[in-house]
C-alpha cells in the first residue's frame, strides 16, 4: 500500500512536469509568431500558416526599415537609449545623495523628508499629465528631448529613494564615521565610500529604471509630439491596434526591434532582476 | 574675517540639505506640483485656450451622472477582478506546483518573459491575435471550432475580457516569481513536521503555504489593484477605448476627456476620483512595504 502512494507520487510529479513544460512552451508561442511573422512579406503572411517559417528571413530587414519610414522607431531608438540611460542615470544620483543625506547625515525629520520625496510613487500617473503638458507648453519643453529627460529623471526618484535609504539603514555605520574621523569632507565620504558601498543596489535601480523609462509609452503620448522626441514605444503604438497603420510583419518587426534592448539587458543581468525581487519586497 | 567664519558655519549647517535638492527639485518641482494643479483643475470649467472658471463640484457631479463614466468605472472593477483571477490566483498556483519540479528554473524563465516586453509590445501583438484573421480565429478555424471564432475586440464585455487576458501575459511572471521568493521563506521543518503529522497537499496549502504566504500576498494583491486601476497603455494601443467607448477604463477616460475632448475640468476629476481609490491601497502598501523595511 505504501509503495502504491510514491508510485502514484512519482508518477504525478512526472504528469505535472508534462503539463506545465505545455504550458510553458504555450506561454512563449506568441513570442515565436512574432519572430517569424515580422520575417514575411505582407502578401506571405496572409497566405501562409501562422506557424509556417518564413522564405527568407532577411525579409525581416526590409520589414524594419518600411515601419521605421512609416512610424519614425528608427529615431524612437536613438531618443529612448538616450532617455532611458541619462535618465536613469540621474535619478539614481539623485536619490542616493538625498538618501545619503536622510540615512547618514545630521538633518532635521529625516523621515518627513524622505516622505515627501518617496510620495511621488504613490499617485496614479493621470495626476501628472494636464499640468505637465500646460507647463512644457509655457516654459518651451513640450516636444523636445531635455523636457523628457527632466521628466523621466524625476519619475524614476522615489522608488530609488526607498531602495537607496533601505539599503544605507543598512549599512555600517561605523565606516562612514570613521572617515569623517579621518577627516573626510561629507562629499568625499559620498563619493568614495557610500556609493561605492551601494553598487549593487545601484546597479539593481539602474536596469529597473532603464527599462521602465524603455517601455514607457504614456508620457511620451503626452508631451511629444515629432519623431525626433517620441519615444520608442510611443511610435511603435502607431503601427498597431485598432487605428494602426502598418500591415502585420510591420507590427511584428516593430514591435521585435522595440525588445530588443530589454531582452539583451533581462539576460545579462537575469540575477539582478531576481534579487530585485527581494529588495523590491522590502528586505525580505 | 568674521563673514567667512560665519558663512563656514552656515554652509557647514546647510550641507546635508544640498543632497536633498536635486531630488527634491524633481519630484515636488514636476510631479507634486501637478498633483496639486490637477486637483485644482477639477474642480474648473477649462478648455486651455480660454482662463479657468471655478465650478465647484460640478465636474464630479457630471461624471457621476455620466453613463459612460459608469461604464468606465465598472470596466476598470472588471479589470480589478479578472487581474486578481488570472496574474495573480494564477501565480500562486504555478509557484506552488513549480516549487518541487526539477526543471524550475528554465520553467520560470519561460513563463517570466513575457514580462520584460513592454506592454505597447504586448498591445502590438495580441492585438495580432485577436483581429480578425489573426493567430486566434486562425487556430479555432484550423481546429474546427469556426463557430467560437469571432470579432473579439468589438463587442463588449468580450473586448475587455480578451484585453484582460492579454494583461495577464506580462503580468503573471512576477506575480508567480514573487510568490516563489515567498515559498523560499517558509521554514522546511515546518512543512517536515506537518507532513509526519499526516497532513496532505491540500491541507498543507491551505493551512500551513496560505497563511505563511500572507505579507506576500498582500503586497501582490495590492500591486495588482493598483496596476489595474492605472490600466492605460494597453487598451489605448488596442481600440483606444473603443468602439463607442465601450471597453473604456478610468484611465483611458481621463485621457480622451483631457487631450481628445480638452474637458480638462472634467479630466481633472476623473483623476481625482481614480487617486482617491489608488490612493487608499497606495498608502495600505506604503505601511506594509515600510512596516517591514523599517530599521
Amino acid at each position: 500500500m505504501p509503495r502504491l502512494t510514491v508510485q502514484k507520487r512519482f508518477l504525478g510529479r512526472y504528469l505535472a512536469l508534462g503539463l506545465l513544460c505545455l504550458f510553458a512552451f504555450l506561454w512563449v508561442t506568441p513570442l515565436a509568431i512574432v519572430v517569424l511573422s515580422g520575417m514575411k512579406t505582407p502578401i506571405e503572411q496572409s497566405q501562409s500558416g501562422i506557424l509556417a517559417l518564413p522564405q527568407n528571413a532577411a525579409t525581416l530587414f526590409d520589414n524594419i526599415a518600411s515601419a521605421s519610414e512609416l512610424s519614425g522607431i528608427g529615431k524612437g531608438i536613438l531618443s529612448s537609449l538616450i532617455y532611458a540611460f541619462v535618465g536613469s542615470m540621474a535619478a539614481v544620483i539623485a536619490a542616493s545623495s538625498a538618501a545619503y543625506s536622510i540615512a547618514m547625515l545630521k538633518i532635521r525629520f529625516p523621515f518627513f523628508w524622505f516622505l515627501i520625496i518617496y510620495s511621488g510613487t504613490v499617485f496614479p500617473f493621470q495626476m501628472y499629465l494636464m499640468p505637465l503638458f500646460g507647463l512644457y507648453q509655457t516654459v518651451g519643453l513640450y516636444d523636445t528631448r531635455a523636457g523628457m529627460l527632466l521628466f523621466y529623471s524625476a519619475i524614476a526618484v522615489p522608488f530609488c529613494i526607498f531602495v537607496f535609504r533601505n539599503y544605507f539603514v543598512g549599512l555600517q555605520r561605523e565606516v562612514i564615521e570613521a572617515a569623517s574621523l579621518d577627516g573626510a569632507s561629507s562629499f568625499q565620504t559620498y563619493l568614495r565610500i557610500v556609493l561605492p558601498m551601494a553598487k549593487p543596489a545601484a546597479l539593481f535601480l539602474f536596469v529597473t529604471q532603464f527599462s521602465w523609462i524603455w517601455n514607457d509609452f504614456l508620457f511620451g503620448q503626452v508631451l511629444a509630439k515629432s519623431d525626433d522626441v517620441r519615444p520608442i514605444m510611443t511610435s511603435l503604438a502607431t503601427l498597431s491596434g485598432t487605428y494602426g497603420k502598418g500591415s502585420i510583419p510591420q507590427q511584428m518587426a516593430g514591435a521585435l526591434t522595440a525588445s530588443i534592448p530589454t531582452l539583451i539587458l533581462f539576460f545579462a543581468l537575469q540575477k539582478h532582476f531576481m534579487q530585485g525581487f527581494v529588495v523590491n519586497t522590502a528586505g525580505e | 574675517m568674521k563673514y567667512r567664519t560665519l558663512a563656514r558655519t552656515l554652509f557647514r549647517n546647510a550641507e546635508p540639505y544640498l543632497y536633498l535638492l536635486p531630488a527634491l527639485l524633481l519630484v515636488g518641482g514636476l510631479l507634486l506640483y501637478s498633483v496639486a494643479h490637477t486637483l485644482a483643475i477639477s474642480f474648473t470649467d477649462w478648455d486651455l485656450i480660454t482662463p479657468p472658471r471655478f465650478v465647484g463640484l460640478k465636474n464630479y457631479v457630471d461624471a457621476i451622472r455620466d453613463p459612460t463614466f459608469t461604464r468606465s468605472f465598472s470596466n476598470t472593477l472588471v479589470w480589478t477582478g479578472g487581474s486578481l483571477l488570472l496574474p495573480v490566483g494564477g501565480g500562486l498556483l504555478l509557484a506552488v506546483v513549480l516549487e518541487r519540479i526539477p526543471g524550475q528554473r528554465v520553467l520560470k524563465t519561460l513563463i517570466y518573459l513575457p514580462a520584460i516586453l513592454s506592454t505597447t509590445v504586448v498591445a502590438a501583438i495580441w492585438s495580432y491575435v485577436y483581429t480578425n484573421n489573426g493567430v486566434l480565429n486562425e487556430t479555432l478555424r484550423w481546429a474546427g471550432l469556426d463557430a467560437l471564432a469571432r470579432p473579439w475586440m468589438v463587442f463588449a464585455p468580450t473586448n475587455t475580457l480578451a484585453m484582460i487576458v492579454a494583461a495577464s501575459w506580462r503580468s503573471l511572471g512576477p506575480s508567480m516569481a514573487l510568490f516563489l521568493v515567498g515559498l523560499q521563506t517558509i521554514p522546511p521543518e515546518l512543512i517536515e513536521a506537518a507532513k509526519i503529522d499526516g497532513a496532505g497537499e491540500r491541507i498543507l496549502f491551505w493551512r500551513i503555504k496560505l497563511p505563511l504566504l500572507r505579507p506576500i500576498t498582500a503586497i501582490v494583491v495590492i500591486m495588482s489593484v493598483i496596476g489595474s486601476f492605472m490600466t492605460f497603455d494597453l487598451v489605448w494601443v488596442m481600440t483606444q477605448g473603443g468602439p463607442g467607448r465601450s471597453s473604456e477604463t478610468l484611465a483611458v477616460t481621463m485621457y480622451r476627456q483631457a487631450f481628445i475632448m480638452w474637458r480638462m475640468g472634467y479630466a481633472g476629476a476623473v483623476a481625482v476620483i481614480l487617486s482617491a481609490i489608488v490612493l487608499v491601497f497606495s498608502i495600505w502598501y506604503l505601511r506594509a512595504t515600510l512596516k517591514r523595511s523599517a530599521p
